[in-house]
């Protein structure tokens, strides 16, 4: 029987379209491994068929369980499924259009007094706190927390298997909850930021979102970059570099932790992803 | 360990910066109580100031000369374009005679004793970085370099030590300035002109590893300024008065008061006008 990991990063990945999130996912964890020093450990959750190359940056594969595709499963959402697959006692979860920029081996010591943790804090490419009035309207009217699914950890506990089956509960009657926890600024739209943030509110587990923690991500939707006007492409704004070092500059300025590129083609030329392989080559 | 002011003026066409140094000199004697040298390239001009021997500790002639132009405004309705002398601000490291070194432009009108703190700091490098635009009502146009871009400093207000730190900044700020075409592009400048507070805040950023860091320390308060599109009325002991330009209603002005504040008056027009006895409208 395979010894259970107590702590790793736990990625949900599934290509749609015309976008390859397995890519994103496999870029995520060539970046955790060229970046962490202790907590190396990364798996995927996915139903696509991944080849040699993308295998071997993950630790486990693990498919997506309770999965009818031939029901038409393909289009919904299954993020709540994380905690019961998860192969880790300590488990942070992250978004596949992402990237690891630096060791962030302290987040785990401060998740460690935590059931569960969400990122309420994010910053755009300048540093600046985000005082998201662009896409966030509905959790600040309504009260909720400002939660990102996107960066969150949880462990193995009661709490956590608690909130994950309030979150099933609101993923499959999103609408009736959205109208009833969040009615203002009706969102006519299933995102697991609300639908978390409204889980949390369920189960009164609004300290997970914690003001003081470290978590945090710079975030590039291109409405949150203080630009006026606001273009549709953060990219064709302001250049970017990646280097061999695996520095991040963009608009000059370097990023630091974890950076959510947003932009579904951001990683798919291949010159971050071979940039990272190389680092990790050369150690 | 010495401390002591340099004030930088070059004269132009346009505008005489020897009497706004000789003017702004006093100032910082009375509120600072620290000696004051000029560096400039106008020493015959200082024969129209006799007071200058006992204003300057020292005068540092200086050379550099520049094809720059720029608009002058004085209030919202007028302006000339004149020639920019702005590209010797770095060489002030080689010929300071001071440790430790203010240094301020000639229209920066000091009025209270809060750079004494600053100077009895141990910081390497303080500068500005906070503003505040006396006209209340205009967009914040100096807090980044560009809204796309890096922070913004203010290099008309500046303390430093000598030190290997900051000897590196300086000499970056020559680098920056030589190669100036190529950064304004990098940074998104539009104006091809070389400026001071731009090639200040990138040496600061290049300095603290292209992010945020200690290099560069604020000085205390923030950098208030009236634009060249307001005007410089009068001043009486550390009261200033100022007709700023109102929102919509261009030539037309609201008269602003301040108190004990040190204030950069970008009208040097106006201030000329006050200096030589008057009002500055």
């Amino acid at each position: 029987m395979e010894d259970m990991v107590s702590k790793g990063f736990l990625i949900f990945a599934e290509n749609k379209g015309n976008v390859d999130y397995v890519m994103q996912a496999y870029a995520l964890a060539l970046s955790i491994k060229a970046t962490q020093t202790d907590v190396t450990s990364v798996s995927i959750v996915t139903n696509d068929i991944l080849d040699d190359t993308y295998k071997q940056a993950f630790d486990q594969i693990i498919p997506i369980p309770w999965y009818d595709k031939a029901g038409g499963d393909l289009s919904a959402e299954h993020r709540w499924k994380l905690y019961h697959v998860t192969p880790y006692d300590e488990t942070i979860v992250l978004d596949a259009d992402m990237l690891m920029l630096k060791d962030i081996n302290d987040w785990w010591w401060y998740a460690q007094d935590h059931d569960l943790l969400f990122c309420e804090k994010t910053l755009n490419y300048k540093g600046e706190i985000i005082n998201d009035s662009v896409y966030r309207k509905t959790f600040t009217v309504n009260q909720l927390p400002n939660t990102h699914h996107a960066l969150h950890y949880f462990r193995k506990s009661e709490t956590a298997e608690y909130f994950y089956k309030t979150l099933e509960f609101v993923v499959n009657n999103w609408a009736w909850c959205y109208g009833k926890f969040a009615p203002e600024h009706y969102q006519d739209w299933l995102s697991m930021d609300l639908a978390s943030a409204i889980a949390l509110e369920m189960t009164g587990y609004n300290s997970s979102a914690d003001l003081c923690s470290p978590f945090r991500f710079i975030h590039m939707k291109p409405g949150v970059q203080d630009w006026n006007p606001v273009p549709e492409r953060w990219t064709e704004t302001i250049p970017h570099i990646y280097t061999r070092h695996g520095e991040l500059i963009v608009g000059n300025i370097k990023q630091y932790h974890l950076f959510h590129y947003v932009e579904k083609d951001f990683v798919a030329d291949g010159n971050i992803i071979s940039k990272l392989k190389r680092m990790i080559d050369g150690r | 360990m010495t401390t002591g002011c340099i004030i930088f003026a070059q004269n132009t066409v346009g505008v005489d910066y020897v009497k706004l140094a000789v003017f702004a000199a006093r100032r910082v004697k009375q509120f600072l109580n620290i000696p004051v040298s000029l560096a400039t390239d106008s020493i015959d001009y200082l024969k129209f100031y006799p007071e200058h021997t006992e204003i300057f500790d020292q005068i540092i002639p200086i050379s550099g000369n520049t094809n720059q132009q720029k608009k002058f405004y004085d209030g919202t309705l007028a302006f000339k374009t004149a020639e920019w002398k702005n590209l010797t601000r770095n060489h002030v490291y080689a010929i300071t005679p001071y440790d430790r070194t203010l240094v301020i432009d000639s229209d920066f009108i000091v009025n209270s004793d809060t750079l004494v703190k600053a100077l009895e700091n141990n910081y390497e490098f303080q500068i500005y970085r906070k503003n505040f635009d006396l006209s209340g009502w205009r967009p914040d146009a100096y807090s980044r370099i560009n809204q796309h871009s890096i922070p913004f400093y203010w290099g008309t207000v500046f303390i430093f030590e000598k030190t290997v730190s900051t000897e590196s900044f300086f000499n970056l700020i020559e680098y920056i300035k030589t190669n100036w075409e190529y950064f304004r592009v990098v940074y998104k400048i539009d104006s091809p002109l070389f400026r001071n507070d731009f090639a200040f805040s990138i040496a600061i950023h290049i300095m603290n590893g292209s992010t945020e860091g200690d290099f560069g320390w604020e000085l205390p308060g923030k950098m208030n300024f009236i634009s060249d599109r307001d005007i410089f009325v009068s001043m009486e002991d550390s009261c200033m008065k100022f007709l700023v330009e109102k929102q919509y209603y261009p030539g037309e002005y609201t008269l602003v008061s301040t108190n004990d504040l040190d204030v950069h008056v970008m009208n040097k027009q106006s201030l000329t006008r006050f200096i030589d006895g008057g009002y500055g409208v």
